[in-house]
């Protein structure tokens, strides 16, 4: 009984004292290496995705670093593998808030990124991430930013050229109820509504499905004039190659997974010929300095470049290019920094807005062999 | 000497934060989250034997509920908290439906599937933010103490996992814990002793979803934002192997898993891969060296090796009341083609002892069954004090006073002796089960009054030695001992013994004899199914013949032994009576 009083009495003497918290800011070194985390899936079923976009990222602060860095400190790059799980994300936002990490570059899943937002934001850790999901420039987060457009430019832009400029009425629409999927075909749908386009079909597979048959019979007896796939690249693939055999005549249409060759060699080159691209990296030879990043980056990896990594890549380089402008201080001022970088990238010239949004338009390209050309150029 | 360990955890638990950095506060209030949830899980699987593989899905209920009602509809957090609580129970009722038709890795593969439609239905519906999931969950307003810290949020956390911690241990100590755990062991026999097992799975799923709401709330406070990815099945594996590593039955040991596992899982981030199958081994090695997991390592019951019965106190003597307790009216009992029961009648006058004999197979156990409701009769009636009550279930023939044992003894193997007498005591209804939440205090009172009934029982059958000991530890005659007397603690007015002198010794026999005697003498009406002749000739007041399902003769014991047509059935061929060594041989 006498214990018990004691005890009480203890935690009543606790329950007095100042809350608990951590003391003080970790504030910024004025010497030493910057702290820039990465954080990316790098295992689970999007660990690919992770993995290029981390060695987008990686190739990027090397070559910094072998230029002596940013105002001679170097970048201390570290990776952090969230899984692709939002709570292990929350888990290691706030790890890298409280290890000193100034900034951060990732995720490459828009749920993860979301997620984490709001933790960054409050510890003030400007975050270029590779998400496209209009989610993320809704929250309109001061240190959150894009380094590719949203869903919502892609699709607007290709829906632009395929009911504006080339007059296609009859649309069908395939997606997966995947984050990536169900992004394309919402963003898609929006384009083609104010243009007064109703599709003819609007079917939805799951993100692990590899025969579409049902699915793709029911769209070819509405003999649509285009077929607008909403999926990552092999799905994509997949499921031109199955149209096509069912003698789907179509002409297929879609974001940047159908301007890449793991779409092309999938499909079949040529089931993929003449499939249309909306993407602002149409392919590694789309420019110099374009051939010039593939060539490093082929060099380096011992594999092809592709969009993600090469957003990645302008996404640390936007990094840098602010850090250089604060000298290497973190916070707000980073952020404002970044938004006020204007830089001429692999994907096009980034201006921010108030979104966190950088890149506001795309290219419409077609396939030809395998690879994607300007369609100015066709 | 618990009560100072509690004191003492809980102390450093208040004062853990200042010890902390910003992000290993975070860690700890994700660990608590799981520990909450593994504390349901525990409750469902472990104490009450209900395999759920849903439990990650209530905690999806839980949050989900609260980020669409904050986002979606405008609700305060805590509102929305309170109908995030029912929503989740709710889910648990619904999971728990299938638990009343099948059990076992059907109720698991039913679960999952539910757990399964869980996240698709998450992924696909636009309420719910699809794949991307809902952000912008409002900070839970606290008089002005800012919870969006992460140290702050640990007490409310803290404070809410201390107050379910209590109730799931005061719940697993209750009387409806025990029923629990003997409705694991045993449903049956558990039914037999008045647990209304739908009822009670239901409360499994209940708590299963309660928990998951609670732990759902917290989640939704501290992460604030919903995805499907964290209710994915994989964690539910985590959750899975959370509860077996650190002991499924010990509602501690799941706590302690829970954080372990949760502290692991953070320090293996680097090489999260790997860590995966690490736990799949671990689970592996667990289940397969140490069933009982951490818990089991700590615990270990006494043993009752040695232990010898003490000697039987005489019941008083009261007079029996008057009329016919039990009437069986033309009870036939077919199964499929076999017909186990053909038109049996018989009735037991109050006060009686009646003996039912007859050759292996002739039906005695099948009579028993239907009386005391483990099977329905296919066509006739049965009748106790004049009430029909054919076709009810054995907890309500339970509760209307028939106590019976089992031919194989059906003692719950988990639970030391007293607890298996204190099933018996226990005379409450499941319905009962609202004064756990609203007066905890008077199931606590009651939970005493039971103990100190269950010392008299314990020392009138001289259990004294053994009180503590799990039944299959003990020897067979004891085992024989404990199932009476659990029988005798439901204070029945009709007591079933199905071949209670089968394996016993000669000096155990004339106990038994003493102990039945003296049972009649206070009033209760025994029927006893016997092989052993000489028994049923010095005990039994009637004798009832039973033979390939008919009734073949019925009297007192000396002239049923000289029937023609009894001595027929038992011989066959032979021309002499079974001894009792025969008899013994033949069912060995």
């Amino acid at each position: 009984m006498r214990i018990t009083l004691v005890a009480t009495a203890l935690l009543a003497a606790l329950t007095a004292c100042a809350p608990p918290g951590q003391s003080g800011s970790t504030g910024t070194q004025a010497s030493g290496p910057i702290k820039i985390a990465n954080i990316n899936a790098q295992s689970g079923q999007l660990s690919s995705l992770g993995q290029w976009e981390n060695k987008g990222v990686k190739l990027a602060i090397k070559e910094v670093n072998a230029a002596g860095g940013v105002n001679g400190r170097q970048i201390q790059l570290d990776l952090f593998d969230d899984q692709g799980d939002p709570t292990v994300g929350t888990n290691l936002a706030r790890k890298i808030a409280a290890e000193g990490y100034i900034a951060m570059l990732g995720t490459a899943e828009s749920a993860v990124t979301l997620a984490m937002a709001p933790i960054l934001k409050d510890a003030k850790i400007p975050n270029i991430t590779s998400g496209q999901s209009p989610k993320l420039a809704e929250l309109k987060s001061p240190f959150l930013f894009l380094n590719a457009p949203t869903s919502v430019t892609f699709d607007e832009t290709l829906a632009k050229y395929l009911v504006d400029e080339k007059g296609y009425k009859k649309i069908a629409l395939i997606s997966n109820n995947g984050a990536y999927g169900s992004g394309e075909h919402d963003a898609f749908l929006t384009s083609l509504k104010t243009r007064r386009v109703t599709p003819v079909a609007d079917e939805v597979v799951t993100p692990d499905q590899k025969d579409f048959n049902a699915n793709l019979a029911k769209i070819r007896e509405q003999d649509p004039e285009v077929l607008f796939i909403g999926a990552e690249e092999v799905q994509s693939g997949l499921i031109a190659k199955q149209a096509r055999e069912l003698g789907l005549k179509a002409v297929i249409a879609g974001g940047a997974p159908i301007g890449t060759d793991v779409y092309a060699t999938t499909a079949g080159l040529p089931n993929a010929e003449g499939s249309i691209v909306s993407s602002p990296y149409l392919s590694n030879e789309a420019s110099d300095a374009i051939k010039a990043f593939a060539a490093k980056y082929k060099t380096e990896y011992n594999e092809d470049a592709r969009m993600h990594v090469a957003k990645a890549y302008d996404g640390a380089m936007i990094m840098v290019e602010a850090l250089r402008a604060t000298g290497g201080e973190g916070g707000q001022k980073l952020a404002d920094a970044i938004r006020a970088v204007k830089r001429d990238g692999l994907l096009g010239a980034y201006t921010y807005d108030e979104f966190g949004v950088g890149i506001h338009e795309t290219k419409i390209g077609l396939v030809k062999d395998g690879k994607v050309v300007p369609e100015a150029a066709s | 000497m618990r009560w100072l360990l509690g004191i003492a955890a809980f102390a450093a638990a208040w004062l853990l934060p200042y010890a902390l950095g910003g992000y290993s506060m975070h860690v700890v209030d994700v660990a608590i989250i799981f520990a909450v949830l593994a504390i349901g899980l525990g409750l469902t699987m472990g104490v009450a034997g209900q395999i759920n593989l849903a439990q990650v899905a209530f905690f999806g209920v839980g949050a989900y509920a609260v980020a669409i009602l904050t986002t979606g509809a405008g609700l305060g957090f805590w509102t929305a908290s309170v109908l995030a609580l029912v929503a989740a129970v709710v889910a648990g009722l619904l999971a728990g439906i299938p638990a009343l038709r099948m059990q076992s890795h059907y109720l698991g593969i039913v679960t999952l599937g539910l757990a399964l439609a869980f996240i698709n239905w998450v992924t696909n519906a636009h309420v719910a933010g699809r794949a991307e999931g809902i952000s912008d969950i409002p900070v839970p307003p606290m008089f002005g103490i800012d919870l969006s810290s992460a140290y702050l949020f640990y007490y409310v956390e803290l404070i809410v996992f201390v107050v379910f911690l209590a109730l799931a241990l005061f719940v697993t100590h209750s009387p409806l814990g025990r029923r629990l755990r003997a409705m694991r062991d045993d449903d049956l026999a558990a039914g037999a002793l008045g647990a209304e097992i739908p009822l009670l799975r239901m409360t499994a799923f209940v708590l299963s979803g309660l928990y998951g709401g609670v732990a759902g709330v917290l989640y939704a406070g501290l992460i604030r934002f919903v995805a499907p990815e964290t209710f994915s099945i994989g964690n539910m594996f985590l959750l899975l192997a959370m509860v077996i590593i650190g002991g499924r039955s010990s509602i501690v040991g799941c706590v302690v898993g829970a954080l372990a596992l949760a502290f692991v899982r953070e320090a293996l981030l680097d090489v999260s891969a790997f860590a995966q199958l690490g736990y799949g081994v671990i689970v592996v090695l667990v289940v397969v060296f140490f069933p009982k997991g951490l818990a089991g390592l700590l615990s270990r019951r006494k043993a009752g090796g040695r232990a010898r019965l003490g000697p039987f106190q005489e019941y008083g003597t009261a007079a029996a009341d008057e009329g016919t307790v039990l009437e069986v009216e033309g009870v036939t009992k077919r199964f499929r083609g076999l017909v186990a029961l053909e038109d049996i009648t018989l009735s037991v006058p109050a006060g009686q002892i009646r003996g039912i004999v007859g050759p292996n197979g002739s039906g005695k156990t099948t009579l028993f069954n239907v009386v005391s409701g483990f099977y329905s009769p296919t066509r006739g009636r049965v009748r106790l004090h004049g009430r029909d009550v054919t076709n009810l279930a054995p907890y309500r023939l339970s509760l209307r006073g028939v106590a019976r044992t089992f031919q194989n003894l059906r003692l719950f193997e988990d639970l030391s002796v007293r607890e298996n007498v204190l099933l018996g005591l226990d005379r409450t209804r499941t319905a009962w089960i609202w004064r756990y939440l609203a007066t905890p205090w008077a199931v606590a009172r009651y939970s005493r009054g039971l103990n100190r009934s269950a010392e008299e029982i314990i020392a009138r059958f001289g259990l004294q030695e053994v009180a503590d000991a799990v039944p299959r530890a003990l020897p067979y005659g004891i085992q024989r001992r404990v199932e009476i007397a659990r029988a005798m603690a439901m204070s029945p007015s009709l007591l079933l013994l199905d071949e209670p002198a089968a394996g016993l010794n000669g000096e155990e026999v004339r106990q038994l004899a003493e102990i039945v005697r003296s049972i009649r003498g206070s009033g209760v009406t025994v029927v006893v199914i016997e092989h052993n002749m000489g028994l049923v000739m010095s005990l039994c007041d009637h004798v009832t013949v039973l033979s390939s399902g008919r009734v073949i003769a019925d009297g007192p014991p000396d002239e049923v032994a000289v029937d023609p047509d009894v001595v027929a059935a038992y011989l066959g061929d032979s021309m002499a009576a079974p001894t009792e060594s025969e008899v013994e041989h033949a069912e060995g």
